[in-house]
């Protein structure tokens, strides 16, 4: 890849990266708001930020590295305990990040901002050298956040799904096209593709191509929580109600364009809950609540599926209200149970909130929440206790996720599974036979599990070797399935199955493989509901040992393998591109724990590491890894951004073998550094 | 009209053109576990995953012996297809007049001597899958 071409993608890696960071920023800032203070709250603010202007400078994204430089004093203030986080400044800080938000993709593409930068920048002076009585926050505020972040997203990009989607299917053939041109190569021209620079460059842009598109599909759901938290606190301010905003599962990832859809669905029952939900603090305490409500969302991922609930502690709604207003509409609800009768709140007209206000309780809303939903193929559902709370639950199917799946092989057969439902793998052979009531049974940790053949479990056939044992987990006790052969761990790009499908619990959907065939992705849940429901096949008596059929390593040894620990995607790709194309092997960590945790299981030559990072910093790192005898000789890099003399001098004292200042940071110095501790070998 | 004409079990049956996407010729099938006969399995169309199903099954006249086409249609549940043994032949049924009184499940031509049944695939793919018969 050319340099120009390098820089431009690691711009948009930056892009990405910085969307993330600023968004966890206005919830970090949110928080402290919330709460008031907190060392590791503030640390954590700082280091968004401080990474956001090490990463932006790394890229050459001037104005943005400015903006983030004066949010990083701003808060350096704060930290040290010289200013306190009044809610003007944490305004200022706010407008700084929606402001970084709109500058950056234009900055991106080459739109100069300086002035912006300049406006942002004398914002956050104005808040550090006096302390201003809190300047108006937006006199209108936004539409809604939601509206504010599509119209920014458009911005950025509108491509229809359709394309998209096309887009995914097209990489996929193209992958099975490189793979019949390798076939071709060796067959007609005798030549090993993996030997040919032209064929393993075209692999390797393949993969990124690959990698890319899939990217711009799948989304954490987090990329629009933020934005409802915004309006939890925007629309609480002005009701005058206290709210406890809480997220678990954030990082739940799924189709764009499945997320895009719920935005809306979501916001209205956010909005919902606020204002007639959840009570005003008097109402509250009235009836023995704690002031401040509470309204949490929960993302998880259940096979092909996200289940997103919405649960408040306000006044529940009232069946009896929801059963007269349906009444009046002519439906009759005698003959319904209490949950049928709540359902009818997704039935047009039907509103059970006591007055109408500009935010919602015009009886239009709920049936507008559930035509949202089932848009994207999911469902909705209510459940509410008066005087304890609502609570909705959407599920949503992931229409094209990313799993990463262990590939089994029975026969000449391959199945997928999920790698988060694999708890142990072993092989059969050493497995003594064993059994409890008639049932067979493996020894997997320690402890005896009941075992099925895969094969007999999906075909009810005989068929299969069982050289090896795969324990899965599912929301049932564990089961063990022998297949033939462990085909590897990968990434799958899962597909719902056609509807036209009979259900059976036991998919989670199928991917179309590089080669063009189908891969079933087996579902752990419905896989081990079915072996125990079919006392399904037996051990074979004497399992094949498949040993024997390791293929040779014929990758040429690398120079040596280095960990890059730093916390910003942009410094770790950066890093591994240059080090790879010098010849090293790269792992990677995002921090000094996971750094550890790593240096704990693979031996390395070397290790280089940031300063600021969560967890454990970069001297702690240090000297952790000098306090421990295995890695005490193992040569450290501290890479900062940090210019001053004073770091320097502390990462030597924990320890360090050596220094690169990343401004200073160019590919040459980086290899000369390194070599200087790994070259002789 | 524009018809496509596929053969199952020795009958002649029409789809309407609209309904039909394309003829793929012989496609690489992976069976799937837990599915009645009538589904032959699932083949990638360019990326698209698409269940195939065996037509003279779905008809009720029998069950196809060897696949060499399948006929790619859309459907208000998705692309689904269709396999044949033979190549389907797109025939022109404008100037064809149904021939009345023939109980075939469906309405019946003589194409060039020949009878041949329009089928209406939403009927014919009624109770295949999901909604048919759900767990």
């Amino acid at each position: 890849m050319s340099a120009a071409g390098q820089e431009q993608e690691l711009r948009v890696l930056f892009a990405q990266e910085a969307e993330q960071r600023l968004a966890r920023l206005d919830r970090e800032l949110l928080e402290l708001e919330r709460v008031g203070g907190g060392d590791e709250l503030i640390s954590s603010i700082f280091r968004d930020a401080h990474t956001l202007k090490g990463s932006a400078a790394v890229v050459g994204l001037d104005d943005v590295a400015r903006v983030a430089h004066a949010m990083e004093s701003l808060l350096e203030q704060v930290r040290t305990g010289t200013r306190e986080a009044t809610s003007g400044l944490i305004d200022a800080l706010l407008a700084a990040a929606d402001g970084l938000r709109e500058m950056i993709p234009a900055a991106i593409r080459g739109d100069d901002r300086s002035s912006s930068a300049d406006a942002l920048e004398r914002r956050l002076l104005a808040a550090t050298t006096e302390d201003p009585a809190p300047p108006p926050l937006l006199v209108e505020p936004p539409p809604t956040a939601i509206a504010e972040a599509r119209r920014r997203e458009q911005d950025a990009m509108l491509v229809p799904v359709r394309r998209l989607d096309k887009l995914v299917r097209l990489v996929g053939e193209s992958e099975a096209a490189r793979l019949r041109l390798g076939r071709t190569l060796a067959a007609e021209a005798g030549l090993d593709p993996e030997k040919s620079t032209e064929f393993r460059d075209l692999s390797l842009v393949l993969t990124e191509l690959q990698k890319s598109t899939i990217r711009t599909r799948m989304v954490p759901i987090s990329t629009i929580t933020d934005h409802l938290q915004r309006a939890v606190r925007d629309l609480s301010h002005s009701l005058g109600k206290s709210v406890r905003w809480e997220v678990a599962g954030a990082d739940t990832e799924l189709d764009r364009s499945v997320l895009q859809q719920l935005a809306d669905p979501l916001l209205h029952l956010v909005r919902n809950a606020v204002d007639h939900g959840l009570e005003t603090p008097d109402e509250r305490r009235a009836a023995g609540k704690p002031a401040q409500g509470m309204l949490a969302l929960h993302a998880v991922q259940a096979g092909s599926e996200v289940i997103v609930t919405l649960t408040d502690d306000g006044r529940g709604i009232d069946v009896d209200r929801v059963r007269a207003q349906a009444e009046r509409q002519g439906t009759r609800t005698a003959d319904l149970s209490d949950e049928e009768a709540l359902y009818l709140v997704f039935e047009s007209g039907v509103s059970t909130a006591r007055r109408v206000s500009d935010v919602s309780g015009r009886g239009v809303g709920l049936d507008a929440v559930r035509a949202g939903v089932e848009a994207v193929r999911g469902r909705i559902t209510v459940q509410a206790r008066p005087g304890e709370g609502t609570e909705f639950r959407i599920v949503v199917p992931i229409t094209l996720a990313v799993m990463s799946c262990l590939v089994v092989g029975i026969d000449d057969e391959r199945y997928a599974l999920p790698m988060h439902s694999v708890a142990v793998v072993q092989s059969a052979s050493d497995q003594a036979a064993a059994s409890a009531g008639g049932r067979p049974l493996v020894w997997a940790e320690e402890s005896p599990i009941m075992v099925s053949s895969l094969a007999a479990t999906l075909w009810g056939d005989g068929r299969g070797r069982g050289g090896e044992v795969v324990v899965v987990v599912g929301d049932r006790p564990r089961h063990a399935f022998l297949v033939d052969t462990l085909l590897g761990q990968r990434n799958v790009v899962v597909k719902g199955l056609s509807p036209l499908l009979r259900a059976s619990g036991l998919f989670a959907g199928a991917s179309v493989e590089p080669d063009g065939t189908i891969l079933l992705v087996l579902d752990a849940s419905g896989l081990i509901k079915r072996a125990r429901s079919a006392r399904a096949g037996a051990v074979p008596a004497e399992p094949v040992d498949a040993a024997g059929d390791a293929t040779p390593d014929s990758e040429p040894r690398p120079r040596g393998t280095i960990l890059v620990v730093d916390d910003a995607a942009i410094v770790r790709q950066l890093q591994r591109s240059i080090l790879e194309r010098a010849g090293y092997a790269v792992h990677t960590a995002v921090d000094g724990a996971d750094a550890l945790e790593r240096l704990s299981v693979t031996r390395f030559d070397m290790v280089l590491t940031d300063i600021e990072m969560p967890r454990v910093d970069g001297f702690q790192l240090t000297e952790a890894i000098r306090a421990d005898p295995d890695l005490s000789s193992l040569p450290v890099l501290i890479i900062t951004s940090r210019s001053s003399d004073s770091d320097h001098q502390r990462g030597l004292d924990a320890g360090a073998d050596g220094y690169v200042v990343k401004t200073a940071f160019d590919e040459a110095s980086l290899l000369d550094a390194i070599e200087r501790f790994l070259g002789d070998r | 009209m524009r018809v496509l004409v596929v053969t199952a079990s020795d009958s002649s049956y029409a789809l309407e053109m609209a309904s039909v996407q394309e003829v793929v010729a012989r496609p690489l099938i992976t069976a799937v576990p837990t599915q009645p006969a009538v589904l032959l399995g699932l083949f990638n169309l360019r990326g698209e995953i698409v269940p195939l199903f065996d037509t003279a099954m779905l008809l009720g006249v029998g069950a196809t012996e060897q696949v060499a086409y399948a006929v790619v249609v859309t459907t208000a549940r998705g692309t689904a297809a269709l396999a044949t043994e033979s190549l389907p032949e797109t025939v022109d049924i404008a100037n064809s007049e149904p021939v009345q009184d023939l109980d075939a499940g469906g309405v019946t031509y003589a194409i060039d001597s020949r009878l041949t049944t329009l089928i209406d695939i939403e009927g014919v793919l009624e109770g295949v899958g999901a909604s048919g018969d759900r767990e």
